[in-house]
């Protein structure tokens, strides 16, 4: 199992960093095997694996297809890395900040290189949520399942996007997911309350969600 | 100063609640402590229902965790054959 539970689990609010890295049965064994060049433990180390470093890629990027190429591209750094790694944090750990690098690396090179971050994250004003001074109490408490808000977060512009899945879903505080972005603490927390307020938005009106990265 | 849904003892307007939100989630407990954010939620229900929204897909976030995807069998074929090409001398 995976994602099996842990003394170290809870079900209170701690960052994401405690959450995300168990120990799992068979990995230490693996990482040195893989860094004596064991092609067998590449293959143990990418089973372990795979599900925790595809679902991130997907939730960041939306999009099978990039999802499962920036997976590729995750592992093969991993590997070509591994000698590198002096277990100074859980090895999930650094996987999953590799992964994100990667990602963000991506997204650099897509479009948003030689311009910071901070300005092109920002999404134009007909996507950006709508101010709510008024409108009718439509309470969302209890009516939202793990299946629709996937499809919610696939479709938020790719900054709120971003910030959402750092901070809301992998437990990043605001200064790191700064450091990430190359933008402001203040842009960050701004960047996850719109993303929030679009999420209200589209889980008030489900029906109008498509099948996105939830599939 | 004050929206119409307001009393005299509640100053903030929605306007002025909303614009400090982002500061507030950021600092969990805030409006707690703070009692003009607190006397504003008491008698706004539009401000206290939009809080109550933006914390409830806060929590519901945390079950985006567990990861449930898995990648195509490709992806573990492309890096077979990409690690076998690195191997292969020049």
């Amino acid at each position: 199992m995976l994602q099996g539970q842990t003394m170290n689990d809870t079900t209170t609010k701690q960052p994401g960093v405690f959450r995300r890295n168990p120990p799992i049965a068979g990995e230490a064994e693996a990482i040195l095997a893989a860094q004596a060049g064991d092609e067998t433990a590449f293959s143990k180390l990418y089973t372990l694996h795979k599900r925790r470093v595809y679902t991130l890629c997907l939730r960041m990027l939306g999009n099978v297809s990039e999802a499962e190429d920036m997976t590729q591209e995750a592992f093969l750094h991993l590997f070509r890395k591994i000698g590198s790694f002096r277990g100074e944090s859980a090895f999930s750990t650094w996987l999953h900040r590799l992964t994100v690098n990667l990602v963000l690396m991506h997204l650099r090179k897509k479009g948003l290189q030689l311009v910071s971050l901070e300005e092109t994250i920002n999404p134009s004003d007909e996507e950006a949520p709508k101010r709510d001074f008024g409108s009718k109490d439509q309470r969302l408490t209890g009516s939202v399942d793990r299946v629709t808000l996937e499809r919610a977060v696939a479709e938020l512009p790719p900054g709120y996007r971003l910030v959402f899945v750092l901070h809301d879903v992998e437990g990043y505080e605001h200064n790191e997911i700064a450091t990430m972005l190359e933008c402001s603490t203040g842009n960050s927390k701004s960047q996850l309350h719109k993303a929030r307020l679009k999420l209200r938005d589209m889980l008030r009106n489900p029906e109008a969600l498509g099948e996105g990265a939830a599939q | 100063m004050t929206d119409s849904n307001n009393n005299k003892d509640n100053v903030l307007t929605c306007a002025e609640f909303q614009e400090q939100l982002p500061q507030i989630f950021a600092a969990e407990g805030e409006i707690g402590h703070n009692p003009e954010l607190r006397g504003h939620l008491a008698t706004c229900t539009n401000c206290s229902s939009l809080v109550r929204d933006l914390e409830y897909i806060a929590e519901q976030a945390r079950m985006l965790l567990e990861p449930t995807h898995d990648p195509s069998p490709d992806v573990w074929s492309n890096i077979q054959s990409k690690l076998t090409k690195d191997e292969k001398p020049n």
